[in-house]
């Protein structure tokens, strides 16, 4: 007998609260609920056989928290859970009976927010589930899951290591987010694309509060939802958890919920064998629909799904290193706070998507394309278009991504396909396809359309839905054939007339050879929007470009009230700074502009001196008799308590603009004065001030390693040695981590004894520096930079 | 964040107000409280529902008290993405937006106190961490606390909490 005889044919119904029953029988506060496998198998067994009598199809294994970072005897405790649940379904005697195998999180949160890398929760889970085969389970239960990408390594590890179905719960909020923020169509467009088989919500809210994000669920999912509540919001009465919803409200709820369509019901928190007794009851007689196919192309980040086809969407091209000289500096120098940068500024102008393209013959792409990607999906909420034409980067960028990602790109060509299809079958992924095969590229609509379905029928072969396959038929330059961009668009709208798929362009080839490409560039895009495209990879710095996006929504009733185009019209009337007269007065007149500007924290201001003193001096007099003295200037301000923390981290980011300038002339190697490690010690994670020291270390011209907070002796230790440091400042705010302060000391003075340490933090004093045996007690970063100036002049 | 009484700057002001701006957006305060048994036992062993440890200066923050409430609340983990994003942008609105963040959390708690503290004798708040207590009893009083489940709150190999703007805290009461 197996499950998906019976998935989407006919409602399922799957247990209640486990925890409450438990509870009820004797677990204590803080006990770990899974032992009872081992220790109370009668229990356990006479649970699930409640639920089985009450009506469940589907029982969970008590394996709720059973992962090896919890539990050191793992397999007796899967092993027994799997005893007791077959024990039930033998005692009942049904035959529609199917253990599933119960995963739910880790209880550690994942990088970039908490501390376990994904690979390592992928590799928890498959653990895990390695285990749980051996005892053949009827599929895997992940549920309760607060989190996405927690999700996407629990159901990667059952992907990998399973052929058992595997069913997706996640948990929402009020706001009708998971925990890190997922919206609903975004955990559907992530968990569609990984290959699950039903998904759905459970804990944390009653049925009543879940009604509307079922609506969702049902309306956008091709997978059959399952739902299962909690008995209504949970309350304190006389120490104990109490839920305010019983069994017949909840029943009348659930048949309202499954006349809404979802189609495996069940309970949480609270439930009991009488809540799911009382929703078959109510529920079992009534008409089933199956779920249908929907026809939505999603692509997601960890907040939310972009949906392509309603309206025009704006793919940000900056992140690419074609014709970018600063950008490829970038790259090679790994740079990586340059390439956030460009990644947050498109997002402020308004692009809906990222593309990213780090593609560059002398650096490792993988290695490159995977930082970025983390890091931009660490600051930016917005969908990212993973841009390469190396398999293994697209699969590496691929596995790591919290979100269904746009796959740039696929092409017509036999092995393009047998490359990238098969991992976006795996990891789920929207896909670019483009016209251009073995052959080249046709001059004719006709002929791109014919590659374009060449195309969707291979992906067809792989599973990969027309919903998820945007072809871009080719945007080439009307310089060398004027035809070009009559041919774009007769494909634009042949594509989608003919094949029924989405349509993508990148937009400013068009003009490629041509002078104020801009304005070709523009215009091409409202034709282009005009004849159906529906996303425009695009440069969003170009006011003329969202000129015609805004305009073309306006003009096409996309743009309710105008409103769109009012506020963005609004933005292009603010392009100059104002500086308060107030603030101009209290300068003294005598100062240099760049060094007025530096002192001041006017960054544009400082960037446009620095250029012009550039264009007449040297770039070393320009650091030694302006930027130097400027932040001479602040740093002795500080110090005399005539300026403050953020006019001094104004000027540092001024400073930094004024070297940006700087560096456009000179190669960075030779400026650095000397190497520092930062580092907030072990157990505290206040690393303000560290920051601080590092800002104002790299203005003075020192190469800053800065290893983060929360870093262990070791690290620092191995880092020191590895990079050939001399000189090693240490951070602590709280007072329990000052230990953690003196086992760094100590571990550096016996594993490197040729370097220093300087310290400091809220907590720490002179004495105490003394006592541990660091060598230098700076009491704020002023003071750090005199001593690393003092210390690299040999004075130290 | 350490500025005189007159101090004034247009650019930072206009800075502190995109800050302030962005970190109401993105703050959602959650929290949690639940009452357990007090008792004092030998030298300045303190025993609670869900762990006992040895605290000089707890023991003299809960004299007289007859119970403790234990608390946890938290700004989201909204605000730890905000934090991070900043890092890589500035770090002046890294600065201001902790300050800001550690400054909302710590109202929030305030007002938790309040009615928490309602109608009852209670003594000021006290958080592991702090004096002689040690960080490694997050873990009982979080899970106490149904924490994880109810505000998303883990805790790191150091014992840190996430999400970053989390308090727990201990409110003795008489």
């Amino acid at each position: 007998m197996n499950i998906r005889d019976y998935l989407n044919k006919e409602r399922l119904y799957s247990d209640g609260g486990f925890g409450t029953l438990l509870q009820a029988r004797g677990l204590r506060a803080g006990e770990k609920p899974e032992m009872w496998n081992l220790t109370r198998p009668e229990d356990i067994t006479a649970i699930h056989l409640e639920y089985l009598n009450a009506g469940s199809d589907i029982i969970s294994t008590n394996t709720f928290g059973a992962n090896s970072l919890k539990f050191d005897c793992l397999e007796e405790i899967i092993a027994a859970a799997f005893t007791n649940a077959k024990k039930a379904v033998e005692l009942c005697g049904k035959e529609k009976a199917f253990i599933a195998f119960d995963m739910g999180p880790t209880g550690k949160l994942l990088e970039p927010l908490g501390d376990l890398p994904f690979e390592k929760a992928v590799e928890i889970f498959a653990e895990t589930v390695k285990t749980a085969e051996k005892y053949a389970p009827d599929l895997y239960i992940v549920e309760t899951m607060n989190d996405s990408y927690e999700t996407k390594a629990a159901v990667l590890a059952v992907k990998e290591n399973s052929d058992k179905p595997v069913f997706v719960s996640n948990v929402y909020d009020e706001s009708r987010k998971l925990m890190t923020g997922a919206s609903p169509k975004a955990m559907i467009a992530l968990l569609e694309g990984l290959g699950a088989d039903a998904i759905g919500i459970n804990c944390s809210l009653g049925p009543r509060q879940m009604v509307d994000i079922v609506r969702e669920y049902v309306k956008y999912s091709s997978l059959p939802v399952m739902v299962c509540p909690n008995a209504g919001l949970p309350r304190s009465v006389d120490g104990k958890t109490v839920f305010d919803v019983d069994s017949e409200e909840f029943s009348d709820c659930m048949a309202e919920i499954a006349e809404i369509g979802a189609v495996i019901l069940g309970g949480c928190c609270g439930t009991t064998p009488e809540y799911i007794r009382k929703t078959v009851e109510k529920t079992a007689a009534m008409p089933f629909t199956p779920v249908k196919e929907k026809n939505y192309t999603f692509v997601s980040s960890y907040t939310h799904a972009v949906e392509i086809g309603s309206s025009p969407v704006l793919i940000g091209e900056r992140i690419n290193p074609t014709g970018k000289p600063k950008f490829k500096q970038a790259l090679r120098d790994g740079n990586i706070s340059y390439i956030i940068n460009e990644g947050v500024m498109q997002e402020e102008k308004g692009v809906h998507i990222l593309d990213v393209n780090v593609g560059l013959p002398e650096i490792d792409e993988d290695m490159m394309l995977v930082r970025c990607v983390r890091e931009l999906q660490t600051v930016s909420s917005l969908p990212l278009q993973i841009d390469t034409v190396k398999a293994s980067a697209m699969e590496k960028a691929m596995r790591i991504y919290n979100g269904k990602p746009l796959i740039n790109s696929v092409n017509g060509k036999q092995e393009s396909m047998d490359a990238v299809l098969p991992l976006v079958k795996k990891y789920g992924g929207t896909l670019i396809a483009l016209t251009i095969d073995e052959d080249g590229i046709p001059d004719t609509a006709e002929g791109r359309t014919a590659i374009a379905e060449k195309i969707i029928n291979e992906c067809a072969g792989y599973g990969i839905d027309k919903k998820d396959i945007i072809v871009d038929p080719l945007a080439m330059t009307v310089s060398s054939d004027n035809r070009s961009g009559r041919i774009t668009l007769d494909s634009v709208k042949m594509i989608k007339e003919s094949l029924g798929v989405k349509t993508s362009l990148g937009v400013s080839n068009i003009s490629f050879g041509l002078p104020s490409r801009e304005t070709v560039n523009s215009h091409f895009l409202t034709m282009a929007f005009t004849a159906g495209l529906d996303c425009a990879i695009m440069n969003p710095y170009s006011a003329a470009m969202m000129e015609s996006y805004y305009s073309y929504r306006a003009l096409s009733g996309l743009d309710e009230n105008c409103a769109a185009y009012i506020d963005f019209a609004s933005t292009l009337k603010k392009e100059t700074v104002t500086v308060s007269p107030s603030a101009e007065n209290t300068e003294r007149e005598d100062m240099p502009p760049l060094v007025r500007a530096i002192v001041k924290g006017m960054k544009d201001e400082t960037l446009k001196s620095a250029k012009e003193l550039l264009s007449k001096e040297e770039p070393l007099t320009v650091i030694n008799n302006f930027i130097v003295p400027a932040l001479d200037r602040v740093g002795k301000r500080f110090e005399e308590k005539t300026m403050y923390l953020p006019q001094l981290l104004m000027s540092a980011e001024a400073a930094s603009r004024a070297f940006d300038a700087v560096k456009e002339l000179v190669s960075a190697s030779d400026e650095s004065k000397g190497k520092i490690i930062v580092a907030t010690v072990k157990g505290d994670i206040h690393d303000i001030g560290k920051n601080i020291v590092k800002v104002l270390l790299e203005n003075y011209g020192y190469d800053v390693i800065d290893l983060g907070k929360d870093v262990a002796p070791e690290v620092i230790v191995e880092k020191t040695k590895a990079e050939k440091v001399s000189l090693v400042g240490l951070s602590a705010l709280m007072t329990t981590t000052t230990d953690a302060m003196r086992d760094t000391v100590e571990l550096l003075k016996r594993e490197c004894p040729d370097t220093s340490t300087v310290v400091g933090g809220a907590v720490l004093t002179k004495e105490y520096a003394e006592m541990i045996g660091a060598d230098y007690y700076a009491k704020d970063a002023m003071e750090t930079v005199r001593f690393a100036e003092r210390f690299f002049c040999g004075e130290g | 964040m350490g500025l005189g009484r007159d101090y004034s700057d247009p650019e930072f002001e206009r800075i502190y107000g995109e800050c302030l701006s962005e970190y109401c957006k993105n703050a959602f305060y959650k929290g949690v409280y639940r009452e357990s048994s007090l008792s004092f036992g030998e030298g300045d062993e303190l025993f609670f529902d869900f762990c006992s440890f040895s605290s000089k200066a707890l023991k003299k923050n809960l004299e007289g008290c007859k119970g403790v409430i234990v608390f946890a609340a938290t700004a989201g983990i909204n605000i730890d993405r905000l934090l991070l994003k900043y890092k890589a942008l500035s770090e002046l609105k890294l600065m201001t937006a902790d300050c800001i963040a550690s400054s909302g959390i710590e109202c929030f708690c305030d007002k938790l106190d309040s009615v928490i503290s309602e109608g009852r004798e209670t003594k000021p708040r006290f958080s592991l961490g702090y004096g002689d207590t040690e960080l490694k009893y997050q873990r009982e009083l979080l899970s106490y606390l149904d924490a994880e489940r109810s505000l998303g709150i883990t805790l790191n190999g150091s014992m840190m909490m996430t999400p970053k703007k989390s308090v727990t805290a201990f409110i003795g009461v008489k």
